[in-house]
Formats: structure tokens, sequence, C-alpha cells
């Protein structure tokens, strides 16, 4: 609710703000702009067109498509300096080996096309936003300042109106229309902008939703890969570890059978038994490790448990604070405890210091933070442990924040949305 | 018998080299992957050399791979295969070339000693050895065809322990028949699945590959 006494400070604030000189920037400099960059693509589509399209017609179609690419790129930028309106364009179309794939892959880049009908329709509208606003300001310049040269016309009209009055107070109703027109143009380019913005957006920016589906779509193989692999592994472990200990320790008590059987030296039969106890041992090792692995049993009494567990487990020198009015969801607790497993793992071999690790509720997300003070300068390296960690934050909509100046220290914050 | 053992498993390739060792057998080189069991088996000649199917690099099928390049390059040269799965689709690889002395085995089979060094010995002699595991699936797996299709319920299972490398007398204990009945068994399966009387081929083995492809 704006009151009247704030009106005038409001209607002076306009003029000073920031936003009203980009659109204003924004409008003087698109018509030459668009007009430029239309003409050119224009150019362009009709020699495309015109050249026998098998031939030198296509490089010229792609060469006005990337040209467009660029020129939608370019617009995109300006709106997000001047209108402050943020889009994301459509992705260009991952290109598959081979020529025609070359071909129809470029020929069917989304933006490219996009920015030549967004110039089609711009062209038209930047020009009436240009002259509808350098009328108005014309209008407001030369009535504000009639008062001042209306002595030198004798009586003629001003040279940009035909507007003329007979006597010198008349001139200034005259001049207060001008200063109303210059007061009002915040609002009347902003009305203006708006549809650029709504044309940016329309035009030039990817649909929210395909984009969704896509981000959906790569983060669902990644779990299929994730959980592929970790099947693979476990596969790998049970069959060189656990299965190989009873193996052998079948082995061992068949010959230690046999021997009983016959008549056995008792020495040998005892170093067989021996031994098979202590592949029994090793299996009973290997197996519990790995069931660990696939779930830790600590992490049914809670994520605070379960961690402090894995520090003293793991002999890392942790400090790990758990602060949760409620328990997360299983899933979320798994997905939380294994991204800390890792997190404490990378940062133990960076740093002999101890490791913070706080696990909190920022609004509706689980925020794990895990600090070190070793030397910085930690990346995420493609296939490597940090870009692993996000690829599966991503799976659940979850992110990692890598704070890692050379030096030190590093703070990696991970935050998971917590579904209900 | 010398032996040339290839399994990637420390614990395991230890434990058979003592088995081994104990019941009086040379092990003559003890590797951990295809390549390396190529050369020994070149270098040493063995009677016999049992073979892990999963070796690095890839712990697929290196094992299987080297055995069926050493086979084509020394023919009749005589592989155990060891696995620690049943995989058909590798036994009828291994069987294909049709010559005998080759095996393949669960390796929980090594916890009954003395069948597993008899089914090594056997495989040595140039006999086929199948595990029973191998031989039920194989059942179950294969669309038998007209080749075994005029085989009597009895005669099929008489085929199965066949296939796992019994001898006669061995099918009679288990099927709780007399040898003669069981020979006559035999007999008759040579004949329905058209096997000639020959000295050169092993008919039973024979039989058993019959059985594998169809």
């Amino acid at each position: 609710m704006i009151t009247r006494l704030a009106l005038p400070g409001r209607v002076l604030g306009a003029q000073l703000s920031r936003a009203y000189w980009g659109e204003l920037a924004w409008v003087i400099i698109g018509a030459p702009l668009t007009l430029a960059f239309a003409v050119l693509v224009v150019l362009g589509l009709i020699l495309g067109a015109g050249l026998s399209l098998l031939t030198i017609g296509v490089p010229v179609l792609i060469g006005v498509l990337a040209g467009a690419r660029l020129i939608g790129i370019a617009h995109v930028g300006l709106a997000r300096a001047l209108l402050g309106t943020t889009v994301t364009p459509p992705a260009r179309p991952e290109l598959r080996p081979g020529l025609w794939n070359a071909v129809k892959g470029r020929l069917g880049d989304p933006l490219g096309w996009r920015s030549i009908a967004y110039l089609v329709i711009r062209l038209p509208l930047s020009l009436i936003e240009f002259f509808l606003v350098a009328t108005l300001f014309v209008y407001a310049v030369s009535t504000l300042s009639y008062p001042l040269f209306w002595f030198t016309l004798h009586g003629e009209a001003m040279p940009t109106f035909d507007l003329r009055v007979d006597t010198w107070p008349l001139t200034l109703p005259l001049a207060a229309t001008g200063l109303a027109v210059l007061l009002a143009m915040p609002w009347v380019v902003r009305g203006l902008t708006e549809f650029d913005r709504l044309l940016v957006r329309g035009v030039l920016g990817a649909e929210d939703l395909s984009k969704r589906v896509r981000d959906l779509e790569r983060s669902r193989a990644t779990a299929v890969d994730d959980a592929t692999r970790r099947l693979r592994r476990i596969e790998r472990d049970l069959h060189d570890g656990a299965q190989a200990q009873l193996v052998a320790l079948a082995m061992k008590l068949g010959i230690a059978k046999d021997e009983l059987a016959g008549d056995g030296d008792i020495e040998q039969v005892t170093a067989l038994v021996t031994a098979a106890h202590a592949n029994a041992k090793q299996a009973l090792v290997e197996l519990r490790d790995l069931a660990r692995g696939i779930h830790p049993a600590a992490l049914d009494a809670g994520l605070d448990v379960a961690l402090s567990t894995l520090a003293a487990g793991s002999g890392i020198d942790a400090r790990i604070t758990v602060d949760l009015p409620s328990r997360p969801s299983p899933s979320i607790e798994t997905i939380a405890y294994f991204t800390v497993a890792e997190l404490l793992t990378n940062a133990a071999k960076h740093t002999s210091s101890a490791i913070e690790v706080d696990v909190g509720i920022v609004g509706d997300d689980l925020r794990l933070v895990v600090r070190d003070g070793g030397e910085g300068g930690a990346r995420p390296v493609r296939g490597g442990g940090l870009a692993g960690i996000a690829e599966r934050l991503a799976t659940v909509d979850g992110g990692l924040d890598i704070d890692s100046p050379p030096g030190g220290p590093t703070v990696i914050s991970a935050e998971i949305p917590l579904r209900k | 018998m010398r032996v040339v053992i290839a399994e990637d498993s420390a614990i395991l390739r230890a434990g058979l080299v003592e088995l081994l060792n104990l019941r009086g057998h040379e092990v003559v080189a003890a590797v951990a992957d295809g390549d390396s069991l190529c050369a020994a088996v070149r270098e040493h000649r063995p009677d016999v050399s049992i073979v892990d199917i999963r070796m690095p690099p890839t712990h697929t099928d290196e094992g299987l791979r080297a055995s069926i390049a050493l086979r084509a390059e020394l023919p009749g040269c005589a592989i155990l295969l060891f696995s620690q799965y049943v995989e058909t689709q590798y036994a009828t690889e291994l069987l294909a070339d049709r010559a005998g002395g080759v095996g393949y085995l669960l390796k929980d089979r090594v916890a009954e000693v003395s069948d597993f060094l008899d089914a090594l010995r056997r495989v040595a002699e140039g006999e086929t050895v199948l595990d029973p595991e191998v031989v039920s699936q194989l059942f179950t797996a294969t669309r038998k065809t007209d080749a075994l299709a005029g085989l009597t319920p009895r005669e099929r299972e008489v085929l199965g322990l066949m296939a796992e490398g019994r001898s006669n007398s061995a099918i009679a204990a288990a099927l709780f028949l007399s040898a003669g009945s069981v020979e006559k068994y035999v007999s008759s399966i040579f004949g329905k699945l058209a096997l000639p009387q020959s000295e050169g081929d092993n008919r039973r083995v024979l039989a058993v590959l019959r059985y594998l492809e169809s």
C-alpha cells in the first residue's frame, strides 16, 4: 500500500533507477541492432534458399543458423544485463558422428531457428518502441525548453511539433505537459519492454518443462548406472572375497575329512583345521564389511550414530555435529551418509587436522557441510570422487557446492531436498 | 600328474597347490591370468591344467578364451575349467572341438576332495567331465530336438549322468540298476543318437556333445 506522500519520491526515484536506464538503453540500442541483424539473417536465408540446396546452400544455411544462434545468445545476454530477465537458451542438439547427423544436428539447432523467429517478431516491435520513445522524449524536451526559446520564434510554431501559443505565460502549461511526459517515461518504457520480456522468455528461453525432463532423464540414467555399478562391485567383492574364502575353507575341511577317514596324521589335520578356521573368520570379516557397505547397520539408529560410528571406525579425526529436528526418510539418510562418508575419505587424504562435519536443516533442505584445513584447491574432476558425489546428489535434486581456495580451508556443502 | 593352475584368487591358488601336493601331484606352474597360462602350458606341457574362468584384466571369460586358444594350438591339451558359477554357454564353447579332455566344474566341488581329484584325473586321460549343476542346467536350458526326442526318460537320466563323466558302474549305483541294464541303456542311447562304434572317438563324449548341441 503506497501512500500519496510517497508518490513524489517514487516518481523521482524512478527517474534514477538502474532498471529504467537499462530498459531505455534496451529500447534505444534495440532498433538499429535488430534492423541490422534481421537484414543480415534474411539476406542469408534468401541466399541459402536461392542457391542450389544440396551443394552450397546447406553450408550457407548452417552458417546463417550459427550466426543466428550467436545473435540469440547476444540478445539473451542483453536481456539479462538491461532488462534483468534471465532465461536459459535451449541446448544445442547433441551431435552424433557422421556427416548426415552433423548436418541434421546443425540444421535442427532450435536456438538458431528461434533467434530468426525472434528477430522477425522483434523487428516491427523494436521500431515502434524506438519511435514512440523518441517522439515522447523529443516532445518532452521541446515543450520543457519552449518557455526559453518562445521569444526567438516570433509566433512561429516550434520546429519539432506543430505547436504554438500566443503569449509567453501559456508556454508554462505546455512545459508542464512535457514535464509530465518526462516523469511518466519510466512507466511507459516499462510497459513497452514488458512485451520484450515475454518475447525473450517465450521465444529464446528453453521451455522449463523440457529442460526439467532432460535433467530428470540424465539423473535417472545416473541412478541406474550407479545402481548397476554398485551391484557389480558387490558381486565382485563377494566373488573375490567371501566366496573364495569359503571355497578354500571347504577344501581344507574336505582334505581333513579324508585324512581322518584314513589313518590321518593328527598334526596335518590340526594344521588343516586351523587354516580352515582362519578362512572362516576371514570370510566373516569380508561379509561384514560388504554388508556394511550396502547398508550400515548404525544407520538404523539415525544419521548421528551412523556418522560417529563411521568416523570412529575409519580412524579419521572428525568432529561431527548433527542437528535434525526429526529423522529424514531412509533414502535421504542413506544418501547423506554415503555423501559424508566419501567427503570424509576425500578430506582425510588431504589433511591431518580435524575435519568438521555439520548436518542440519536449512529451509526445505538437509544441508551437510564438511570443512577441512587442508591445502585447498579441491576441484571436481570428470569421473572423480567429487563429480561422482555431485551426480549422485543430482538424482535426488540435490547439489554440491565446493569452496576450496588455494591454501585452504576447503568447505564442501551438499544440499538434499527433503521430500515429504 | 603334472598340473598347471591358473587362478587369480591367491587363497584358492595356494589351497589348490597344497591339495595337489598333498595327494602326490606336481604343480609345475601356478599363474593368475590367461596370458601367463598360455605361456606356462607351452613351456611345461602339463598333463592337465586347472583354469579359473574369470581372471584379470576384465574378470569375465579370460580363462575360457585362453583355454580355447590353447586347445586350438595344442590339440588334446587337457583343461579343467573351474568357476564360481554355471555358464552353459562357456561349457558348450569349450566342448565345441569334440576332442575330449575337457571339464567344467563348479569351485564348490573342490570340497569333495576325492571327487575333484578323480574328475581331474579323468580329464587328464581325455574324458569329458561336466559338473552335475552344468548338466542339469543344460537339461532345462536346451530345447531338445529330434536327436534326443527319441530317448526315454530313463535313457535321458543315464545320458545326464554320462555327461557328468560317470562310469557305467557309477551310473548303475546312482540309479539303483544292475551294471548290465546300464550297458543296455548306454548302447541304446548310442544307437538312437547314431553314434557308430569306432576306435578313435570317445563315444560317451560324442553322446554328451550331441546332447549339448541339440
